[in-house]
């Protein structure tokens, strides 16, 4: 690799159909792409679990509203961090309704929340034609977050 | 991806081994496992997560929704977990207040309920 590629974020882009049963695997290779660009394992579960919920509540709005439009996730690996950017088709913004059984939390809002306590500047916007952008950042190195970033969290969500 | 589940009695405790992924996907059998357990009359639960590999708020509001139905009972609903990876999903999301969450599952049997 000379030296402008070595500047270049490279970035792998997958896209899969929004099905449920495939969160599992996106996850296996967020993680194998994750370890591979020398992100330690605290921020590897991080990421996991932050794409997970993204792609979760992907999943849920498109089959809510009948769209098959595969869900498309660009990972990005920049010198000090990990990148993530997640888009759906979903023509609705977030806010239909809960995935919670009768006595359960709202695990919607407790997904995007535990997405915003785990990454760097979480941030969403609408795509044109309709459909939903969300992107965030992980700092990169063995420690993941690094030692102390649990100091950092917001309180607790209850 | 699988999700195993395996349901022993101890006691008066159920205690629910968990082993695999806790997502969107496999969550349903857990709630219906853990529903499954208050409807045959079993109040007192150990759900032991020390084989589970990832957890996500699917999977906590299914252990809510479980602690709630064991709570109309006046039982319990006790957690075993070492694993730091899903210590820290409890404790971002304030659970670690909500749940006891103990080191071994005797541990969580002889624990008193709360």
């Amino acid at each position: 690799m000379d030296a402008d590629a070595a500047a270049t974020p490279a970035t792998v882009r997958l896209a899969f159909p929004p099905e449920a049963r495939l969160l599992g695997t996106l996850r296996l290779v967020v993680g194998i792409v994750a370890r591979k660009a020398g992100m330690g394992e605290e921020g590897i579960e991080d990421l996991k679990v932050a794409v997970s919920e993204t792609c979760a509540v992907a999943v849920g709005d498109l089959n809510r509203a009948g769209v098959p439009d595969p869900i498309e996730v660009d990972l990005v690996e920049a010198p000090d961090r990990f990148g993530i950017e997640v888009r759906d088709r979903a023509p609705s913004a977030p806010g239909g309704p809960s995935n919670a059984a009768d006595g359960e939390v709202d695990d919607r809002e407790l997904g995007l929340a535990l997405v915003g306590a785990l990454v760097d500047d979480l941030k969403t916007s609408t795509l044109d034609g309709g459909g939903n952008r969300t992107s965030f950042w992980l700092r990169r190195g063995p420690q993941g977050l690094g030692a102390g970033a649990l100091d950092d969290l917001p309180p607790p969500l209850t | 991806m699988d999700l195993d589940l395996n349901v022993r009695k101890d006691g008066d405790h159920s205690v629910l081994e968990v082993a695999g992924e806790i997502d969107v996907y496999t969550a349903p059998k857990l709630r219906e496992q853990l529903i499954e357990l208050v409807s045959d009359g079993s109040y007192h639960i150990v759900v032991d997560l020390e084989k589970v590999d990832f957890l996500d708020s699917t999977g906590l509001g299914v252990l809510v929704g479980g602690l709630k139905r064991v709570r109309n009972h006046d039982g319990s609903l006790q957690l075993v977990c070492t694993q730091e990876k899903i210590l820290k999903i409890f404790r971002i999301t304030g659970l670690t207040k909500v749940f006891p969450i103990h080191g071994s599952v005797p541990d969580a049997i002889s624990a008193p309920a709360e």
